[in-house]
């Protein structure tokens, strides 16, 4: 298990496996795993290659480290698995693609900034270098299978370790249903005409009814089930994590597609058009909203206003 | 540039000019669709990426959608899908929505001259198709 730019949430879903866990833990062998084992990137090295059965990588690629790390696990090892969002799709913190590198690392650190070794250390000290952009494993390397979540629900992380320690699916496999998360969503829902949109503290959620003709933004129709409908369930709508349904495409675009035709302001027509307007004018941040996790795995991010770019071509 | 165009209104609007024999910029990849409401956003962005530097939807003027109210939903996802590439840093300019009627062959032969002259002032958009 190795985490990249991660949050550290996924290396921590495990638990949630509750006694299964030690079940888990029964079959297999630990070789690497900072964030519980006390194995070194050198003893990683030091293996021949293929040594590792099972790598799984949590976390956005973010420094020259992370894509070193994440090339050394391919070599290692026979599978590798995107584990969480962030592997599968960039997650999170690749919405910090919509800033220029540059820019992120001016406003954090000030003008100027280098990464220098701390005083009296060796070059190799210093910190990486970041990438020009956040990237999803599957930008450095080939992945065998995918464990989708922000972090994984229990039940994808059993039955991901049971297809792994069992019988193993098709490459490309994605440990979750195809189907939509609405499917598995108790929330009754009626016919869907939006007339607000709402942000989640702005509303108290009719306990019943589906969030989504209460007007707050939820992707559950784009969006996989697998997680039991765990947000929903509690009020809060589906912020897409599990990825996109095989159907859905583009998910934050299929989203936004999805809602505009569901948006009224009184009867549809020239005189609604300003109303209607101000009704998605209440979506305040778009990408954020619609493209929550999965900026870097579907959108190379322009720059016609900021010039430059990664090289990785300028287009969506 | 990729003309998405409705086949009722815009699309007969542009026959028209054509045979009108009405003189303006050859730079539309036509696409007919039964309504402009059928135009997905991931169409829009696909034209994008693949190398159009702009998009227009043509589709009926309000009250006149063959379906009723299909153009009123392509308005609404073309104002939210300017607002996504905005933020994206693409111009929203280069998407465009008008209304076009069967029998307006000039107005079509205007809205394309217009649109590829803002385009041109846009310039290529960024990367060239490679993303
Ligand atoms: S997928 Fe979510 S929980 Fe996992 S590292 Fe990324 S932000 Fe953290
Ligand atoms: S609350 Fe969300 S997931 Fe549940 S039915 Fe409504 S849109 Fe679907």
């Amino acid at each position: 298990m190795y985490w990249t730019g991660s949050c550290g949430g996924c290396d921590v879903s495990f638990l949630e496996l509750g006694a299964a866990l030690l079940d888990v833990l029964s079959k297999v062998e630990i070789v690497f795993w900072p964030a519980l084992v006390d194995a070194k990137r050198a003893d990683v090295e030091a293996l021949p290659a293929g040594a590792i059965d099972v790598a799984l990588i949590n976390g956005t690629l973010r420094t020259e480290e992370n894509r070193e790390m994440a090339e050394l696990l391919r070599e290692k090892s026979k599978l590798i698995v995107a584990y969480g969002a962030c592997a599968h799709l960039g997650g999170i913190p690749g919405l910090a693609n919509l800033s220029q590198r540059e820019e992120i690392l001016a406003a954090v650190f000030g003008d100027g900034f280098r990464p220098t070794p701390p005083p009296g250390g060796s070059p190799e000290d210093a910190p990486p270098e970041l990438l020009a952009e956040a990237l999803p494993l599957s930008a450095a390397v080939r992945v065998d299978y995918v464990v989708p979540g922000c972090p994984p629900p229990p039940g994808l992380i059993s039955r991901a370790f049971d297809a792994l320690l069992g019988e193993l699916p098709p490459t490309g496999h994605v440990f979750a249903p195809e189907k939509a998360l609405c499917e598995e969503c108790p929330r009754t829902k009626e016919e869907r005409r939006l007339t607000q949109v709402v942000r989640p503290h702005e509303v108290l959620p009719d306990p019943e009814k589906c969030l989504l003709d209460q007007g707050m933004i939820c992707l559950g129709p784009v969006t996989r089930g697998g997680c039991d409908a765990a947000c929903p369930k509690a009020g809060m709508p589906c912020t897409g994590c599990l990825g996109p349904t095989p159907n859905a495409g583009d998910q934050g675009l299929a989203m936004l597609s999805a809602l505009a035709s569901l948006v009224r302001a009184g009867e549809e027509g020239e005189a609604a058009f300003a109303s209607e307007d101000k009704v998605l004018d209440a979506i305040v941040d778009p990408v954020g909203t619609f493209h929550k996790y999965a900026l870097p795995a579907t959108w190379r991010v322009p720059s016609p206003l900021r010039g430059g770019g990664s090289g990785r071509g300028g287009r969506p | 540039m990729v003309a998405f165009l409705c086949r009722w209104c815009a699309g007969a609007g542009a026959d028209l000019a054509g045979t009108s024999r009405l003189q303006y910029p050859p730079n539309a990849i036509p696409i007919r669709v039964n309504c402009s409401g059928r135009v997905e956003p991931s169409w829009v962005v696909d034209a994008l990426r693949s190398g159009a530097d702009g998009v227009l939807i043509g589709g009926c003027h309000p009250g006149d959608c063959h379906y009723v109210v299909g153009n009123y939903k392509a308005r609404r996802r073309v104002y939210l899908l300017r607002k996504v590439l905005e933020e994206l840093g693409v111009e929203p300019e280069r998407v465009r929505l008008e209304w076009v009627s069967a029998t307006e062959g000039a107005r079509f032969a205007r809205v394309m001259t217009e649109f590829v002259k803002e385009l041109r002032r846009l310039g290529p958009l960024q990367g060239n198709g490679q993303g």
